[in-house]
């Protein structure tokens, strides 16, 4: 599904050049639940821009379905990312005074697609917040407002869900809630890859990878991985 | 890319930030309505000057004022003043072939017009009996004075209907005795009305009196101020004032290196006149108008560079969503093109209400020019796609990374 091929990013110009990504080969195949885990500063941020056609790499080559897209021009990229990837950021990135299904329908905007208003309920529906459609984002909680997030990511059916931190604004318990959406997507064949510095949530996927000094340092299957509906119930019942 | 829906989040957003639309309209409004004032004023005023000119001056007349008239300012340089005399119009229609009928001019500072205990200031004009033909003025009651009241200098006068209405208030005034300054005279005729001329002069605040009347009673002046002609062949005024030229020179004795000390005018000369001032009316004061216009365009540049600097996370997220960036130029261009028709609509309506009142309160007749209805809405979209494009084009630039983080 997506091949990075000796991919270096440096930024800076000569004698003070960082290398935020240094050599990095990866291959995701369709249907995997990658974390992609590292301390800030690691370039796990450079790699999430990068993984999600946002920004090109210095050197190296991405393919995704086995098609070259570095050489491709800014707009070629859009249509890719409109198509192929939802994304889903640490801070929402809600539009402000907007309603919630007004928001999911945005990537259909730039889509080919018919019937913008009902993809976008279902998209919502999915989330668990069907009736919370009218709703302004400010109205909603930062749970709700990243559900909504994650139900525009879905609108369009992109293979790829990435996630950049989506849990980092979030209690312990919205974040768990989040997580098992993502489970939940996995689950239904979508592919996920998820950007984070917490082990604790890391440990849900079906694979790790660490990113140290722009380097990938490990690269492992999770032999069991955590269930987020089995960890909420259990939340619930320490509560009640 | 869905335009529609785009269109529609354009619109969303316009109403959700309601103080940055309201400064972006109401720059656009105070040009427009700038703009359609002063160019509804200015063709109704260059439609009715073009009418009374046209009243007053034919194809076929000429006009002969003594002193040299500079066209530009009005003014006539004060000692040439005195050099035209009765006499010399009399010759030139002795000599020169094609004048069919004329009549000389002349007017006094304003004057005291008494009837009872009633008075009222205006200035005295003398003409001659032909005077009823050559202006195309006659009497709406009464008589017009006659060759023989020219002759004999009789103390007759005709009013115009504002005297009328102010020395008299509806009695009628034909046969009563009035006074001009100190000289008592006879109403011979009520003048018909005319309203007011181009100079500004209203015609029904006229007195006209016999010229020599004037001239020996009145001012005890020997010169006139000038003479009105009418000729016979319309394609020939041209060449026939070329000729009252020479002849006036001759007679005045003036050498080749002095210049005219009259002037001449004839319908090619008033054309430039108001030409000119149809230049002053259609062109010149829009021009001033569309400069508060750019100021309104300049206004939606600036407060949308501000609003797409504030925007520059939904820009990034648009992008990263997979806007491209003619998607997002189309969307603030809308932006700015919905504005700019909103501020239009209602600076014309604004702009063309106040011409009407101005003009009514003026008694004048107000036309609405299709132009400036055509113009009010095209003009303001044009001004604010050409200011959006440059916010536009600086968030359609953006990196939606930076955007963001």
């Amino acid at each position: 599904m997506i091949q990075l091929k000796d991919i270096s990013k440096i930024y800076g110009k000569d004698g003070q050049q960082v290398r935020a990504l240094d050599n990095a080969n990866i291959t995701i195949e369709k249907g995997e639940f990658v974390a992609i885990v590292g301390a800030s500063g690691s370039g796990k941020s450079t790699m999430m821009n990068i993984l999600g056609m946002l920004d090109r790499p210095t050197s190296g080559e991405y393919y995704l379905e086995n098609k070259e897209i570095s050489t491709l021009t800014d707009d070629e990229l859009a249509k890719i990312r409109n198509k192929k990837i939802g994304f889903v950021f640490q801070k929402f990135h809600l539009l402000p005074k907007t309603t919630a299904i007004e928001n999911v329908e945005l990537p259909l905007i730039y889509s080919n697609r018919k019937d913008i208003r009902k993809l976008a309920v279902n998209a919502l529906a999915k989330v668990g917040l069907s009736n919370r459609g009218k709703h302004r984002t400010n109205e909603l909680s930062g749970g709700q407002q990243q559900r909504v997030a994650i139900a525009r990511a879905l609108v369009n059916e992109p293979e790829v869900i990435l996630g950049d931190e989506p849990t980092g604004n979030l209690d312990s318990k919205s974040g768990l809630e989040v997580v098992e959406v993502f489970q939940e997507l996995n689950r239904s064949g979508k592919t996920i890859i998820l950007i984070t510095h917490s082990g604790e949530v890391a440990e849900h996927a079906n694979r790790i990878i660490r990113i140290h000094d722009g380097k990938i340092t490990e690269d492992y299957k999770v032999e069991k991985p955590l269930d987020a509906r089995t960890e909420l119930a259990e939340l619930k019942k320490v509560i009640n | 890319m869905n335009k529609y829906k785009i269109i529609e989040s354009s619109f969303r957003i316009l109403r959700r930030n309601k103080l940055n639309t309201f400064f972006m309209i109401l720059g656009i409004v105070i040009g427009i309505a700038a703009l359609s004032l002063t160019f509804s004023l200015g063709k109704s005023a260059e439609k009715q000057l073009t009418q009374k000119v046209k009243n007053l001056f034919n194809p076929n007349n000429i006009l002969i004022t003594s002193g040299r008239v500079e066209l530009e300012s009005g003014r006539s340089s004060e000692s040439s003043m005195t050099n035209l005399k009765i006499e010399d119009i009399e010759m030139i229609v002795n000599e020169v072939h094609g004048i069919t009928m004329y009549d000389v001019i002349q007017t006094t500072p304003e004057r005291d017009v008494i009837f009872g205990n009633k008075n009222i200031s205006t200035a005295i004009n003398g003409g001659m009996a032909e005077g009823e033909i050559v202006w195309r003025r006659s009497v709406a009651s009464g008589e017009y004075f006659s060759k023989a009241d020219e002759k004999s200098s009789a103390r007759v006068a005709l009013i115009g209907t504002k005297i009328v209405k102010k020395l008299f208030e509806g009695s009628d005034p034909v046969g009563s005795q009035i006074r001009i300054g100190a000289v008592p005279f006879t109403v011979k005729g009520v003048l018909e009305e005319r309203g007011i001329d181009p100079h500004g002069t209203d015609l029904d605040m006229n007195v006209i009196v016999p010229i020599t009347t004037l001239m020996n009673r009145l001012m005890n002046v020997n010169y006139i101020a000038g003479a009105k002609l009418e000729v016979e062949d319309a394609s020939k005024t041209e060449e026939i004032a070329g000729k009252i030229t020479s002849v006036l020179r001759e007679r005045h004795s003036l050498n080749n290196n002095e210049t005219n000390d009259f002037s001449i005018v004839t319908p090619v000369v008033v054309k430039e006149i108001i030409g000119k001032m149809n230049r002053v009316f259609t062109l010149f004061l829009p021009l001033i108008s569309g400069i508060a216009l750019v100021v309104g365009g300049v206004v939606i540049v600036v407060i949308m560079l501000m609003s797409v600097s504030r925007r520059v996370s939904e820009i990034g997220l648009r992008k990263a969503l997979g806007a491209r960036s003619q998607e997002i130029m189309f969307q603030f261009l809308v932006e700015a093109a919905v504005v700019s028709l909103f501020g239009g609509i209602i600076g014309l309506t604004i702009g063309l209400l106040g011409a009407g009142v101005f003009m009514s309160s003026m008694g004048l007749t107000f036309y609405i020019p299709w132009q400036t209805i055509l113009f009010g809405i095209l003009f303001p979209i044009m001004i604010g796609v050409l200011a959006g494009i440059i916010p536009a084009r600086k968030a359609a630039k953006m990196d939606p990374i930076e955007a963001l983080s």
